[in-house]
């Protein structure tokens, strides 16, 4: 486009100052030629900028098959229009084609203005991973096919997680507090766990809101033990991804409060401790709490135990106290706020002798262990 | 004001004999004893376990309603006295847990308030010659122009108390 202007003033420099008129005329019609060229070179449409970009995974490897989706409403790009990638950085795929761009560089259409275009970034860039790391980015436009319409320049953003492989973090997950439509990448640091050593795969055992939707880890079922593996990223370190809502089987409008989860080597040789991951825009509730009430006992008393900040689902408390050869079970009933019940020791315990403690079983409806202790009898005073 | 001076010094004349006239105190009546006070059948209004080592250590909760649970409000518990107001029985009626001895007889460490305001103690036995003390009360808010009374049973182990059940009453109907 520069070099044509500059052509077209160098048709000014035999300048003819006996034929002034004509010459007037000659820059007039240069002028209007300048003024119209940039329109004729380019003949390009400014489609606006792209809305949102965002990959997934949440977080990846430049090795790794990854989607990254361009949000192109409010732009000119009409729904279903052919939209393809010009990416300059870190390298340039499809240079040269501006106006002919290839099929490789074709996004796909996925409704409501979202477009996706899936790579391995090391082979679509034909570069290593670390040149990718040490570059300015990915930097783009989406155009139509022959450039005469393009959007404004977008980058894709990408949340590097390699201080993870030092951390001695165990678990950690983007974003921290996940969303049931969006994408979700946890991270797992194997090497701190105990009896992970040697794991041939690690597989995700998981439930939303306390356990109340499941996606269980089943050996036996050969597609759920493909869905519920993580990518191993070597050295121990394993990756889990997933977007909630079509990762477990939940109801529409389903409302996620929390992901409980559990890592499981090989068919359930080793397994981490429950983990919890809160949902975005959910404000954690307290961790729950259980007492025994009084905290000291004798025999000759009642003894309180409450439960307060319950989970989901949880709604009952089932006891077992062993008082020497005597044992007394029942069970307690209350809501999210309170699980709160009394055991009679007085009449329960009435004529046993010797006795210095009771051993003391909890578990919730979920047959999860609340507490296993040994409470021990105070001795009371003689008046 | 000569007449005047003249009315106030007879009134003040006239007022030493006032005091001459004998009135009558009527025979000696004995003050009126806890024992009378506290004597006859008491129904239960609300049952407080209190957690002490937990108030001492100002941790919460320090106490839980035991009212609705065991049977508790249907507790009663009566104390008996003979002609003369000396105590013989007691029973605790109801179908509850038998936190403290169920019937038996019974004693107050004082006839009457303690000056020191302490508790004045119920002290409960199981034999009528009142031997051994199985179980004590304390009588922590005696009967008097309200109709209330509560007794605290404390659980003390090497002195110090660590539990106790507070008992709210008022007369059985």
């Amino acid at each position: 486009m520069h070099s044509r202007i500059r052509e077209c003033q160098g048709w000014l420099v035999p300048y003819d100052i006996e034929n002034k008129r004509n010459h007037m005329k000659k820059y007039f019609y240069c002028l209007i030629i300048a003024l119209f060229i940039p329109v004729w070179v380019s003949a390009q449409e400014e489609a606006g900028d792209i809305a949102d970009i965002w990959s997934y995974p949440v977080v990846y490897q430049y090795t790794e098959q990854v989607s990254w989706y361009f949000d192109l409403a409010g732009t000119t790009f009409a729904e279903d229009e052919d939209v393809y990638i010009w990416i300059w950085s870190p390298s340039e795929p499809d240079a040269g084609n501006w106006e002919n761009s290839s099929e490789f560089a074709k996004l796909s259409y996925e409704g409501d203005f979202i477009w996706r275009f899936d790579l391995v970034p090391t082979e679509y860039f034909n570069v290593t991973a670390e040149d990718i790391a040490n570059s300015a980015g990915f930097w783009l436009r989406l155009k139509n096919k022959d450039g005469s319409k393009q959007s404004g320049v977008g980058n894709v953003p990408v949340t590097s997680f390699n201080d993870f492989f030092t951390a001695d973090e165990m678990i950690r997950s983007y974003p921290t507090k996940p969303a049931i439509d969006e994408g979700l990448s946890i991270l797992f640091n194997s090497n701190l766990v105990d009896g992970f050593d040697g794991a041939t795969s690690v597989h995700m055992h998981s439930g939303l809101n306390d356990w109340e939707v499941e996606q269980q880890y089943q050996v036996w079922i050969p597609e759920v033990v493909e869905k519920t593996k993580l990518k191993d990223m070597g050295n121990g370190f394993y990756k889990m991804d997933l977007i909630p809502e079509e990762y477990f089987p939940v109801p529409e409008d389903y409302v996620m409060e929390n992901m409980t989860f559990l890592f499981v080597k090989n068919e359930w040789e080793a397994t981490t401790p429950d983990q919890k991951l809160i949902a975005a825009d959910v404000v954690p509730p307290p961790p729950p709490v259980f007492s025994f009430f009084p905290l000291k006992i004798s025999q000759k008393d009642i003894l309180g135990m409450r439960r307060i900040y319950n989970e989901r689902g949880v709604t009952t408390l089932h006891y077992i106290i062993t008082a020497g050869s005597k044992e007394i079970s029942g069970e307690f009933s209350g809501d999210k706020n309170e699980i709160k019940g009394f055991v009679d020791l007085v009449t329960e315990l009435e004529g046993l002798t010797g006795l210095n403690s009771i051993h003391v079983v909890v578990t919730d409806n979920n047959d999860r262990l609340i507490t296993e202790t040994d409470i021990p009898l105070v001795e009371l005073d003689q008046y | 004001m000569k007449k005047t001076c003249i009315y106030v010094l007879l009134f003040l004349l006239v007022l030493p004999f006032e005091g001459c006239y004998q009135t009558d105190d009527g025979s000696y009546v004995a003050p009126i004893t806890i024992y009378e006070k506290i004597n006859g059948s008491w129904s239960l209004d609300e049952l407080t376990l209190v957690d002490e080592y937990a108030k001492s250590n100002a941790i919460t909760p320090d106490n839980e309603v035991l009212t609705s649970f065991f049977n508790f409000q249907n507790f009663n518990i009566q104390f008996n006295v003979d002609a003369s107001n000396q105590p013989t029985t007691f029973e605790v009626t109801g179908d509850v847990p038998a936190l403290f001895l169920m019937s038996g007889y019974w004693s107050l460490s004082s006839s009457y308030p303690n000056t020191n305001l302490s508790a004045v103690r119920i002290n409960l036995y199981a034999d009528a010659a009142k031997t051994q003390i199985v179980d004590q009360l304390r009588l922590t808010s005696i009967p008097g122009a309200q109709d209330v009374m509560e007794i605290q049973l404390v659980r003390a182990s090497s002195g110090t108390a660590f539990a106790s059940y507070v008992f709210n009453l008022s007369p059985a109907n």
